[in-house]
């Protein structure tokens, strides 16, 4: 783990990094690098992949962290194959996420173990125990491998070739033991073990917070998941790629970011089949997304303030009020206010609503309106001292500690890591428009919520000038589809990682087709798994309420969480 | 759902847990009172008319999110939509000060048990608004490993509003269903399927429990899932 | 618990024996004004006196209960909803307003969950120690038009000694539960109530200073007097004018004293579900939300007597005027919870003793000097 060492993470940062040339990565200087550990080499679409052996996982992975400088484990993706199980890692950089490589770990059927990663990089703990959890494979020295998403009683590994659905199980009901009792020293000392969650206010959904209190204070929480698993991988590889998948996406990340969760299905498979989405179309899709995240951000803001402020307040409503504003938008648009199953692969599902002024008028009015409005949350949030008492130097997330977890999105940018997939690894309409990407350098609860509020202003420049190209595109030109076969069967053992900046981060998705017009393996890298994650690292040693701030601050969603 | 399809097991038990709640009235509006005048003389049908006014004119709804729904239901307690003009806006967050339980969103077999838990917690007279296909059937994820076909399979279910997720409209409409039933001294034909929390020692003996027998003690809790029967 | 069931006791026998006899040497307390109604003649015998004293201590008790029964479930709903840009309960009656039969009838008509495990009868105390702590308090308020039933010479010790019982209350609430949420709970308003109780003392003494007595009658006398005459309209030496600073200290603690954001810390729903009251239901829980409002008016009708001149006011009878201090001040609690964000347990502590104490103590003895070199 880097936080061990931290001289020698900077000085691979001084040093030459192995394998960056001018075009990108150079994975034969890669291979040199690692030399005999390499035994295999796949070509995968997004980026080259070593296949290594079970028992060198972690020396791979120091070598092309410190070394090659890949400091992002993006996701982990393990899958069954009729002959052996398989570990994916998918590595990335923060400073320039388009150099990726693959480190592909086979285990034998028989005996499914490889070595564990988390010494390497933080996020692997939670990934692995999921890979444990759904395929079964194991991972040697892993400090804690215990299922994460299924009840601890489940039998069978669901996601695995063999699984049957219709066997019964048992889940149990179960008070639990404070894990801190045996720490204790003497009579006097004593701490509270307590259950926040499932079924709580500030949880957000079902969460679940093993904590165990001193006074008032956190001395250990560990989140409990797996509360809302509700099989997406499952039914995205049920689905055909064409139509049948789309759904599903808007149901990842629930805050009406639809949009963003869409394309980043849309994104994945659309690179997998080589598909080209027209100019139009890409405009469309930035303008709609844009709506989504903002929309996004306004609930967080406003659940945030409900955590902060108590009942449901002035703020919370008002962050409905504005959401309500974009929903409608977002209405006239794809016909639903949640669910919008609005993008297509090579395009749209149907252009904007007629009569196109009108629309626009609207976008405009509320674009306008905006600034108001977030002034007013700077008025009633920002500015107010007791919120900043509250927030400043409260759930502190330190840069490399955010980086070791895999955290994205507003969580890493208010920890001032300069990370966007939409600039960096540019996607969509994004890299012809004019924004910024917002970083705040607090690392504490407050920065996190006041990046959300400036990124809210940001996507309103985006959508502005969206709106501004396609009410001056040329009629004739409005092409909202490619051409697309009826029935889409990419390259049989065609493998792509893909990920697009969703509301929370990160959203990447990997599909490996076996030839067939449905996912023979579908994963879903969703950034609040990852953020989540780092929640310990916030809270421990701080105050209840700043545990629920922080949780707040994080904006999990946990249908993304859990999928 | 038709009943011809489940196994004749299954259906003995849904009839006997239908009568257990139906045993004359709905035993929600059943008072002491009436079993000791034993008929329904004027005076108690009205009061019972008033309690059932009372009832159905407000109520405290639980603070209860768990998917997608939940945001909708946000956004029905907020600005817009207002559920609160209906005497049903104030969210506790205590299931022992609560009347109504909206249960929003898909409910997975890790869930149940803690969903069944707080609903026990709930002071009588209760009533549940099952919010979304999900709660209904499962919805979109009804083919899911993990995923309980639908609310009822835990709690009994007094109005059921579909959608994916229904917008807040639907939910209001939901909302003020139930209170003209309630007020109207209506009760649904309630349908649970009996899985229940039940503890370790008490569940019959197959393969699946000897196998567990280790890991779980005698006395805990549990909820024994028969995929297989599900609808 | 036996020690609380004394305490409740003692004060209630206290409370007689003020209403017995103070009653009839000061003022115009209620009894006499009662026992004049009924006939009883001016020299009351000890069971006439009794009889005038509850029929009293009765319609206080119920003025209050109904202005609790006004704010609970529909007051506050509106309030909060004016701040939000909502409407609020609309359909049952006009406004809304039949909602408070139907909240109150229904939450009593509920069934009475009792936990396993509560530590009864302290479970059973807690919330009538909290709603009857908060009744007695109005017993020596001056309320305008002759209805104070009692004015001791303590007075103002009085309701602060009733009116901190509520603490007692709320610790047992929380400890009885047999909730760790509870327990949360209570502690934190224990903590919170000792924190912020002594610089509400405190300032109250200040006022006591300017005014020379103890007794609540004899406060809100001393404010009758004008202090300035601008344009012709006397401006009245209420407290709040004379010293507005012993007034914002007061208002500030008052807020923590009856548990409203910034201080709601022992209910905080998004962390501690809802602190002491997690377990209650029914009857139990409607003592609770009843002490919760008497609390604040009990606190309004503090800071009005003894800031803002108690019942005194134009044209308006005296008792209107008292009401409509005592909603001022309960729209100010309801203006906070929609606005302001709840501190935290740590600082609300370190507010209280570095900050409040030491400036009530401040103000204490800038009043005693100023007072002093005037006097």
């Amino acid at each position: 783990m880097s936080l061990e060492d931290p001289q020698d993470q900077r000085g691979a940062q001084d040093r030459e990094l192995v394998g960056v040339t001018e075009e990108g990565v150079d994975y034969d200087a890669l291979e040199d690098l690692l030399g005999e550990k390499v035994i295999g080499r796949e070509s995968h679409v997004n980026a080259e992949a070593f296949v290594i052996r079970p028992d060198e996982v972690q020396d791979t992975l120091f070598a092309l962290r410190d070394e090659a400088g890949f400091d992002h484990c993006s996701c982990l993706t393990a899958q069954e194959y009729e002959d052996r199980y398989e570990s994916i890692y998918h590595l990335k950089k923060y400073d320039d996420p388009t150099q990726e490589v693959g480190v592909v770990v086979p285990t034998s059927k028989r005996a499914p173990r490889s070595q564990t990663a988390e010494p390497v990089y933080r996020t692997a703990d939670w990934h692995e125990r999921e890979a444990y959890d759904l395929i079964g494979i194991d991972y040697d020295e892993h400090p804690d491998l215990r299922r994460i998403l299924l009840p601890e009683t489940w039998q069978g590994h669901p996601m695995g070739m063999d699984y049957n659905q219709d066997q019964p199980q048992v889940v149990t009901f179960e008070s639990h033991t404070n894990p801190l009792a045996e720490d204790h020293k003497g009579e006097e000392s004593d701490t509270m073990f307590i259950n926040i969650g499932p079924h709580h206010p500030a949880t957000h959904g079902v969460l679940h917070l093993k904590t165990v209190l001193d006074g008032e204070q956190v001395a250990d929480v560990k989140p409990d998941i797996g509360y809302l698993h509700r099989c997406e991988e499952q039914m995205a590889q049920q689905g055909k790629y064409r139509k049948e998948i789309m759904p599903y996406p808007d149901r990842w990340d629930y805050s009406s970011a639809g949009i963003l969760n869409e394309w980043a299905y849309a994104r994945a498979a659309e690179d997998l089949a080589d598909i080209d989405v027209p100019e139009y179309a890409q405009v469309v899709r930035t303008m709609s997304a844009e709506l989504s995240r903002m929309a996004g951000h306004m609930l967080a803001v406003g659940t945030f303030a409900l955590d902060v402020y108590g009942d449901f307040t002035a703020i919370f409503q008002y962050a409905f009020r504005d959401r309500e504003k974009i929903l409608n938008l977002l209405e006239d648009l794809t016909g639903q206010r949640l669910m919008f199953n609005y993008l297509r692969l090579g395009g749209l599902a149907w252009d904007l609503p007629e009569p196109r002024e009108e629309y626009f008028d609207t976008v405009r009015d509320f674009l306008d309106e905006l600034p108001q409005n977030v002034e007013e949350y700077h008025d009633l949030i920002s500015s107010n001292e007791i919120f900043q008492i509250r927030c400043v130097d409260t759930g502190v997330l330190e840069p490399d500690v955010a980086k070791s977890y895999g955290a994205t999105g507003p969580v890493a940018r208010g920890s001032g890591i300069d990370y966007d997939l939409r600039r960096d690894d540019p996607y969509g309409y994004y890299p012809e428009l004019d924004w910024d990407v917002i970083t705040e350098d607090g690392c504490d609860n407050y920065a996190r919520v006041l990046c959300r509020l400036q990124e809210v202003e940001q996507s309103a420049r985006i959508i502005e000038q969206c709106v501004d190209l396609l009410e001056d595109w040329p009629e004739e030109d409005r092409e909202i589809q490619s051409n697309v076969p009826r029935t889409l069967r990419p390259d049989e053992d065609a493998e792509i990682y893909r990920a697009v900046e969703a509301a929370k981060g990160e959203l990447g998705i990997y599909i490996r087709s076996d030839g067939t017009d449905k996912p023979a393996r579908f994963k879903i890298r969703s950034p609040c798994f990852s953020n989540l994650q780092t929640l310990p690292e916030l809270s421990e040693g701080e105050y209840i309420p700043d545990l629920v701030a922080s949780l707040g601050s994080l904006d999990i969603i946990l249908g993304e969480v859990d999928r | 759902m038709s009943s011809q399809e489940r196994s004749a097991d299954t259906e003995a038990a849904v009839q006997s847990t239908q009568e257990d709640r139906m045993q004359g009235a709905d035993d929600r509006f059943n008072s002491k009172l009436r079993e000791a005048f034993g008929s329904s003389p004027f005076i108690l049908t009205k009061f019972d008319q008033f309690m059932n006014w009372v009832r159905g004119s407000s109520m405290f709804m639980l603070q209860f999110g768990i998917a997608c729904c939940s945001i909708e239901m946000m956004a029905t307690y907020a600005i817009k939509h207002d559920l609160d003009r209906f005497g049903a806006g104030i969210p506790r967050a205590s299931p022992r000060q609560a009347d109504v339980i909206i249960v929003p969103g898909t409910i997975v077999s890790k869930f149940a048990p803690r969903m069944k838990r707080v609903y026990d917690q709930m002071p009588e007279p209760k009533f549940v608004v099952s919010m979304g296909s999900c709660t209904i059937s499962g919805g979109p994820f009804q083919k899911g490993y993990n995923v309980v076909k639908g609310a009822e399979e835990v709690i009994p279910c007094d109005i059921h509003v579909p959608g994916c997720p229904p917008r807040p409209e639907a939910l209001i409409y939901g909302v003020a269903k139930l209170q003209e039933r309630i007020a109207n001294g209506e009760s649904s034909p309630v349908t649970v399927k009996p899985y229940e929390l039940k503890q370790f020692g008490d569940l019959e003996q197959d393969e699946l429990v000897d196998h567990l027998a280790q890991d779980i003690d005698e006395e805990t809790l549990v909820m024994r899932y028969n995929w297989a029967d599900s609808p | 618990m036996t020690g609380t069931a004394g305490t409740v006791g003692e004060t209630a026998s206290v409370f007689l024996q003020s209403g017995s006899g103070q009653g009839a040497t000061e003022g115009a307390p209620l009894a006499d004004t009662v026992g004049r109604l009924l006939g009883f003649g001016s020299n009351m015998g000890p069971g006439e006196t009794l009889i005038a004293a509850f029929i009293g201590a009765f319609f206080i008790g119920n003025l209050m209960l109904a202005m609790t029964g006004v704010a609970g479930p529909w007051a506050k709903r509106k309030i909060t909803a004016a701040f939000t840009d909502r409407i609020a309960v609309n359909r049952v009656g006009p406004f809304g307003l039949l909602i408070i039969v139907a909240d109150a009838v229904r939450l009593l008509s509920k069934e009475l969950v009792v936990p396993d495990g509560v530590d009864r009868p302290a479970w059973d105390i807690a919330p009538i120690l909290m709603a009857g702590s908060a009744l007695l308090g109005f017993a020596v308020i001056p309320m305008g038009n002759g209805i104070q039933l009692a004015d001791p010479e303590t007075g103002l010790v009085y309701v602060f000694a009733v009116s901190s019982l509520a603490s007692l209350g709320l610790v047992a609430a929380g400890y009885a539960s047999n909730n760790k949420y509870s327990l949360l709970g209570g502690l934190r308003s224990i903590a919170q109530n000792i924190a912020y109780e002594i610089p509400l003392v405190i300032t109250a003494a200040s006022v006591v200073i300017f005014a020379g007595t103890l007794q609540l009658s004899g406060i809100v006398a001393a404010q009758t007097e004008p202090l300035v005459t601008i344009l012709g309209v006397s401006i009245p030496a209420w407290y709040a004018f004379v010293n507005p600073f012993a007034f914002v200290l007061f208002m500030a603690a008052n807020l923590a004293e009856v548990g409203r954001n910034p201080f709601d810390i022992p209910e905080a729903p998004t962390e501690i579900v809802a602190g002491y009251q997690t377990e209650y239901s029914s009857v139990y829980f409607v003592l609770m939300y009843l002490g919760e409002f008497l609390h604040i008016f009990l606190g309004g009708a503090i800071i009005a007597t003894l800031f803002l001149g108690g019942p005194a006011g134009p044209v308006l009878p005296g008792i209107v005027w008292f009401i409509i201090k005592i909603w001022a001040v309960f729209l100010f609690t309801q203006w906070m919870r929609s606005a302001i964000p709840r501190v935290r347990i740590d600082q609300l502590i370190e507010i209280g003793w570095k900050g409040m104490l030491v400036l009530s103590f401040a103000n204490l003895v800038l009043t005693a000097v100023i007072v002093g070199l005037i006097a």
